[in-house]
């Protein structure tokens, strides 16, 4: 799950960059609102972590510009600002969530999860799809009933393409939520890592769709 | 001494004033009342004479006198006689006053007949032949008039204490808005700072309302611009502390050795940054509460020496150069410690924003009856769109990639107000780097 950080404090990026990295996040961080209004409207992340006292152009007016034009990405808000107006006037201008600094790193990952979660539409904490459990807290998958070791990337497409089960994902949108801005990504990446998936679960498990990307069927495959 | 009490003052000078004026209105008529009472008695003895005159021409020896004391009791307050022209006593009354009452001609005369104080008319007969003298005594007379008089004043001793009684009330009336006005006051929480109602406040207390209400509006002006700089304070220390929270986490969960170090690292930045956040507050709260500094002689040049060599170390750490170049005096009318903090900020800043291999150099030199000094370095400078906006408090440069507390220009703009100086941002030589020029009054 690919996550946008906007925080202006170069320290506490820093840590929440490097936190959510071990909780298993793929992490873009950036300081001020004008950078994250570019990269959102070029990029797509399962989610955002919002600082509201950002210069150039403040989070909540990042986040109504947002709205505005129709992006569905979860918004968390992470502040100082703790008094209850400030969380209405934050949850008004579309945010889903709210947490207040001094924070927990893992709280915040748990929030994130639960943000995507219900933003694909599940209830509940683990994916399934056919025959398949992911388990995005314990970062564990199942297969047909067995437990299948996965590496964190790999696990961080399999958990992609059951996001987005029935939908074929393309190439560039699956490198866009396993890397970072920045990170250096091989040409033929993605096929090296639907390759150990398939070989690790079942060739027929991640369908390919020529020319276009790659589809896990939503009923599964036995 | 009693309180001075508006209530006390009007009721006493008016009481006073009616009491003199009263005073002065009785003795007035008073005075005018005897003379005319005068006149009148006077003009009993004329007729009373003329009536004797003209009895005596003839049948005087016919009037029986002797009954005369009976008549009436106050008889004895009047007398007289009649003589005849060899100045034998021809008739008088009371009997026993037979010496002459007085040995004037035709007219009023005040005389002491027999110990006693008379008022007497005399009377020459056309005739001649008799001499008619007719007298009242003057203490009955003043009794007569006494009475009127005290008459007169009687009133007065049962008036004036009602009078005082009505003025109290009227008094006490008429300064009922003033008594509103303090309950108002009185009633008010210690943090309810509304202006007071203008609107039924009389004439003469309104200026004292309105001076009363810009006092109010500059206090929760205060109490608000505290409570603010209170909340922004701690907003600002929850994000280090949030910082020094992530990253112990994140040393917690660290996997590999370079990644736990570098947010251990980070830990103790963060400290550094609170510590230093707090001692900014701490400065900031100082210099905000002082309204005036004792006016000191102050070497800046001396100055900037100390605070430099305080910070050589961290500038050398980045290897940022630092300069002086001072000219002529440089005295300048400011506290020391006031002006070490000023060059602290500007020079902490300086070394902070600068790049390796470059120089912050400090300008010192006088510029008419003023000391101008200037830190310039050669960092990426200020934009002009930004430059208003650095000496708010917590304000921060857009993408800076050092973690100031944002007071630190908050501080120096405070310092320079004390000091009645000005200071101004601009570009450094060239138009390269940042240039903060302070000028203040020279000693």
């Amino acid at each position: 799950m690919r996550v946008l950080v906007v925080e202006d404090d170069p320290l506490l990026g820093d840590a929440t960059q490097a936190g959510l990295r071990q909780a298993g996040f793929t992490v873009d961080w950036v300081t001020d609102g004008a950078a994250a209004a570019t990269r959102l409207a070029t990029e797509s992340f399962s989610a955002v972590v919002l600082d509201l006292g950002l210069p150039r152009l403040s989070g909540l007016d990042l986040l109504r510009q947002m709205r505005r034009r129709g992006s569905r990405v979860p918004v968390l808000i992470l502040t100082a600002r703790d008094a209850t107006t400030d969380k209405i006037t934050g949850l008004d201008a579309g945010a889903d969530d709210y947490m207040i600094k001094p924070f927990d790193l893992g709280e915040l990952a748990a929030r994130l999860r639960a943000l995507v979660r219900r933003a694909a539409g599940l209830a509940g904490p683990t994916l399934r799809v056919g025959s398949l459990d992911l388990d995005p807290v314990a970062h564990r998958v199942c297969f047909r009933g067995q437990e299948v070791e996965l590496s964190a990337r790999e696990f961080a497409l399999l958990q992609r393409l059951m996001l987005e089960a029935g939908r074929v994902q393309t190439r560039g949108q699956l490198e866009e939520h396993l890397y970072a801005w920045g990170e250096e990504v091989e040409s033929n990446t993605i096929e090296v890592y639907v390759h150990r998936l398939r070989r690790k679960l079942a060739p027929e498990v991640i369908r390919t769709v020529r020319g276009v990307g790659y589809l896990l069927p939503k009923d599964g495959a036995e | 001494m009693p309180r001075p009490s508006l209530r006390r003052r009007v009721l006493g000078l008016s009481v006073g004033a009616t009491l003199v004026l009263w005073t002065s209105a009785a003795w007035l008529s008073y005075q005018h009342t005897r003379r005319e009472i005068e006149k009148i008695l006077d003009a009993h003895l004329v007729q009373t004479a003329a009536v004797l005159a003209a009895q005596a021409g003839h049948d005087l020896d016919e009037l029986e006198f002797e009954h005369v004391p009976a008549l009436h009791p106050g008889a004895d307050r009047v007398a007289f006689q009649v003589w005849d022209r060899r100045g034998r006593l021809r008739a008088h009354a009371p009997r026993d006053l037979d010496q002459p009452l007085s040995t004037g001609g035709e007219g009023f005369h005040d005389e002491m007949v027999a110990g006693r104080r008379w008022r007497v008319f005399c009377h020459q007969a056309k005739s001649r032949k008799y001499r008619v003298l007719v007298a009242e005594r003057a203490d009955a007379r003043a009794r007569a008039v006494g009475e009127l008089g005290s008459h007169l004043l009687r009133p007065l001793v049962v008036a004036v204490p009602l009078l005082a009684l009505v003025l109290w009330w009227t008094v006490r009336r008429g300064l009922q808005p003033l008594q509103e006005l303090a309950d108002e006051v009185a009633r008010r929480a210690p943090d309810q700072l509304a202006p007071l109602d203008t609107a039924r406040v009389p004439d003469e207390v309104r200026p004292l309302v309105e001076r009363l209400n810009a006092l109010l509006r500059r206090v929760a002006d205060a109490i608000r611009d505290e409570r603010q700089f209170t909340a922004d304070a701690a907003h600002e220390l929850r994000t280090p502390i949030a910082a020094i929270r992530a990253q112990a986490q994140v040393a917690r969960n660290a996997v590999d050795d370079a990644s736990r170090s570098h947010a251990l690292d980070g830990v103790i930045t963060g400290c550094d940054r609170a510590a230093r956040l707090v001692a900014q507050l701490l400065t900031l709260e100082r210099i905000e509460s002082s309204t005036d500094v004792v006016p000191d002689t102050c070497d800046l040049a001396e100055a900037a020496r100390r605070v430099m060599a305080d910070l050589a170390p961290a500038a050398l750490a980045r290897g940022v150069q630092l300069e002086l170049v001072a000219d002529s005096a440089r005295c300048v009318r400011a506290s020391a410690s006031c002006v070490e903090i000023l060059l602290q900020n500007l020079l902490d800043n300086a070394i902070r924003y600068s790049p390796a291999d470059t120089t912050v150099s400090v300008r010192a030199g006088t510029d008419g009856p003023s000391v101008r000094i200037s830190v310039i370095d050669q960092g990426r400078g200020i934009p002009p769109s930004e430059r208003a906006n650095v000496w708010r408090r917590f304000h921060r440069l857009v993408g800076s990639v050092e973690s100031g507390s944002g007071l630190g220009l908050s501080i120096v703009a405070r310092i320079v107000e004390l000091h009645s100086g000005t200071v101004r941002l601009g570009e450094g030589p060239g138009g390269r780097g940042t240039c903060v020029e302070v000028v203040l009054p020279a000693v």
